[in-house]
């Protein structure tokens, strides 16, 4: 039992919090909005090792592992930092997974931006969180995992949270594997990305909690500032309760999904519909916290507030992850 | 990061159920639910043998030398056997705050027996119409040579009617106000002048009013310095917030699913394999779950010499209250027949959680104060409550 970070891990936090924190500071998320991405802080993070610690040494990568890869989830969620890092990192070790070398060799690179849809729709009828700015979007076709090219010319599709997203035929398609092998691998990826997704709640939640909170201990109100009042402060508190819970949630899952264990899947099902709760209710508080001026374009708080949805609704609905979760746990209905 | 258990915690779990097996008799259980004590004297000296009052205590000091972690896993099993651990339980918080800030002399004649399990020692804090407010004690002692003069009123004193001391808060300046000119005594409750009124509850727990009428208590039951109080509650206080809570939502998740799992609807089905109740009890597990993590993590902080803060006493009672009152709705009107029914579901089961759940947010700090707590230690928020 051990529930500390170790020395590199703290190390690879700190350093992923020092370039979100510089370089994608809210001017510049606003500023790149309607494309949903930031080529330079992708370039940036990606040149740290983002997607590579992610990818076994022996294919080239950083070795490193989901903890690790939640942990700069965590803190590109805190600057709501405009990158598809959930799906990207997953899909790398999707690749990984089905041995498609050179997929990752692409990846590793930086030629290729890869991704996947955790959507079970028809691709082409589906709006692809990632899919302006992924080269290749994988998905599951039957029992074929596949990977779809993107055509050229696609352009972000406007959207409440500022995602990359968009619609589109594929201008090819490669089977990257099939049978049961396949489909095993694709539900343990759209595992890795509910993870991840949940990871980066907890670091837009807790940004979202100190938003309110640094607002509540300066805006005055009736003489006093406005923290000192309980309907405001108390709400916070639950918050920040719930924020640690679901910070753990996501730990434990990173480590029994890392092991191999029994319980892996459906503690990322936790962390996914808890953190989804949890990043919504805060962002939600904190932005009516700052009354009128949280309505407005100019407070931060707004690029937390719709984010807090966006990020949930595009890689699953919370209540049918309820049912996942019902039958991992209970096992399925008779 | 490791969240395995050690594997000796199976080897304590096993112990303690070895115990329960032991001690924890079904007559026992069902005297508690009858008189609501808190308190059995066979099982506190039982507890005592094994040095399991005070498990992490040195076992020179009548302790089991345990760290936090396993006496959290020891204490847990045999609190789920539903045995009466409240009266012990309270005991080791003056216990603690005797041990380091207690006099020789006191610590001497007072701690070996509660390690052995012979002494009892309720809380004496709360005041009729001081509730969360402690610090609006009114109850006096005045001092007169060698001896104190105590008089006053003291609400919800838990077992006092079974205790040997009650750990008391009172106002020794009379001049000050709010949390100065406090001092903290242990009056043993066989003195004159103390007389006790029951409350019930409706949670099957008796409490008590507790009144002092010129009750003479020698300085050498002091606790501190005279005046200087805060100190010693304060650390007792916050030993009550910081320690693992005892939130029952995990047992109430696992009663719940086991009767889901083994009872039918009218139409034949499972009721778990309706998929309203799936996702009621695949929601109450991700509660149940969180709990234990931030349970888990109070524990680690403590270990480590931190102070984690009252996070895991709000979130394990608040979300204990609101499940106890959705499995209702779950289980329908059968859930509403109490224990002493033959045909209540699951024992009677949710009906007890249901009365039980609201008290645990409220002893050991009320939901609203832990929150105001938390504003202000982890956001840096003003003070909410107005100073005295």
């Amino acid at each position: 039992m051990d529930l500390a970070l170790t020395d590199e891990q703290r190390a690879v936090r700190q350093a992923f919090a020092a370039v979100f924190a510089k370089e994608s500071a809210p001017p510049r998320v606003r500023e790149v909005e309607a494309v949903g991405f930031d080529p330079q802080l992708w370039s940036t993070v990606h040149g740290m090792g983002a997607i590579d610690v992610g990818i076994p040494l022996a294919w080239g990568g950083g070795g490193g592992g989901l903890l690790e890869l939640c942990l700069i989830a965590e803190e590109a969620g805190r600057r709501v930092a405009p990158i598809p890092f959930a799906g990207s990192a997953a899909a790398a070790r999707l690749c990984v997974e089905v041995g498609a070398g050179d997929l990752v060799a692409s990846i590793l690179d930086g030629s290729q931006l890869v991704s996947m849809t955790t959507r079970q729709l028809a691709f082409s009828n589906q709006l692809l969180a990632d899919g302006a700015v992924a080269d290749v979007m994988l998905a599951l076709e039957g029992d074929r995992l596949v990977a779809n090219y993107r055509p050229v010319g696609i352009r972000t599709k406007p959207n409440l949270g500022g995602l990359p997203a968009a619609r589109w035929e594929p201008d090819h398609q490669e089977e990257l594997a099939a049978g049961p092998e396949a489909v095993y691998a694709y539900e343990r990826a759209c595992d890795a990305v509910r993870l991840l997704r949940a990871a980066e709640l907890v670091g837009l939640a807790a940004e979202a909690i100190e938003i309110g909170a640094s607002y509540a201990r300066e805006r005055r109100a009736f003489g006093t500032p406005i923290g000192t009042f309980q309907a405001v402060a108390h709400p916070l508190a639950d918050a920040v309760t719930a924020n640690d819970g679901a910070q753990l949630l996501v730990y434990k899952a990173a480590w029994a999904l890392e092991e191999n264990l029994p319980v892996g899947p459906r503690l990322a099902t936790m962390a996914f519909v808890f953190a989804a709760e949890v990043s919504s209710s805060a962002a939600q508080h904190s932005l009516h916290i700052h009354g009128g001026y949280g309505f407005t374009e100019e407070y931060d708080i707004q690029l937390y507030y719709r984010r807090a949805k966006a990020w949930v609704t595009a890689v699953g609905d919370p209540k049918r992850e309820l049912l996942t979760l019902a039958d991992r746990l209970f096992g399925p209905v008779e | 990061m490791d969240f395995r258990e050690p594997a000796h915690w199976a080897d304590i779990r096993a112990e303690a159920q070895q115990f329960v097996a032991d001690h924890v008799t079904h007559e026992m259980i069902a005297e508690e639910l009858k008189t609501g004590d808190g308190v059995s004297r066979p099982l506190m000296r039982a507890l005592g043998n094994r040095g399991w009052i005070v498990p992490t205590w040195p076992k020179d000091e009548g302790g089991a030398g345990l760290d936090a972690f396993d006496a959290s896993v020891l204490m847990s099993t045999i609190r789920a056997s539903g045995a009466p651990t409240i009266g012990p339980g309270t005991t080791t918080l003056p216990a603690n705050a005797i041990r380091t800030l207690g006099s020789a002399e006191l610590q001497a004649a007072i701690l070996p027996d509660v390690a052995a399990g012979e002494t009892l020692i309720c809380l004496g804090y709360t005041e009729p119409e001081g509730g969360s407010d402690i610090f609006a004690c009114k109850t006096r002692a005045e001092r007169d040579g060698d001896q104190w003069r105590i008089n006053g009123q003291k609400m919800f004193t838990t077992f006092a009617h079974r205790a040997d001391y009650c750990f008391l808060l009172t106002r020794t300046d009379p001049q000050s106000v709010g949390p100065a000119g406090l001092t903290m005594f242990l009056v043993p409750m066989a003195t004159a002048g103390i007389e006790f009124q029951a409350v019930r509850t409706l949670g099957y727990e008796r409490t008590n009013i507790v009144y002092y009428s010129d009750v003479w208590v020698d300085d050498s039951f002091r606790i501190g310095e005279a005046d200087g109080g805060l100190a010693v509650i304060r650390a007792a206080l916050e030993a009550e917030q910081n320690v693992a809570p005892t939130s029952r939502t995990s047992q109430l998740a696992e009663a719940a699913t086991r009767w889901a799992s083994t009872t039918r609807t009218s139409d034949g089905r499972l009721v778990i394999d309706d998929p309203l109740h799936r996702q009621r009890l695949a929601r109450l597990a991700i509660d149940a779950e969180v709990t234990e993590l931030l349970g888990l993590r109070t524990a680690y902080i403590d270990q480590l010499g931190g102070k984690p803060g009252p996070l895991a006493a709000l979130f394990g009672p608040e979300t204990y209250v609101s499940w106890a009152s959705e499995m209702l709705d779950m289980v329908g009107p059968d859930g509403l027949v109490p224990w002493t029914e033959p045909d209540a579901a699951l024992d009677g089961a949710f009906e007890y959680h249901y009365r039980s759940a609201v008290a645990t947010t409220i002893y050991g700090g009320t939901s609203e104060v832990l929150r105001s707590l938390i504003a202000e230690q982890r956001l840096g928020l003003p003070r909410s409550r107005p100073k005295h």
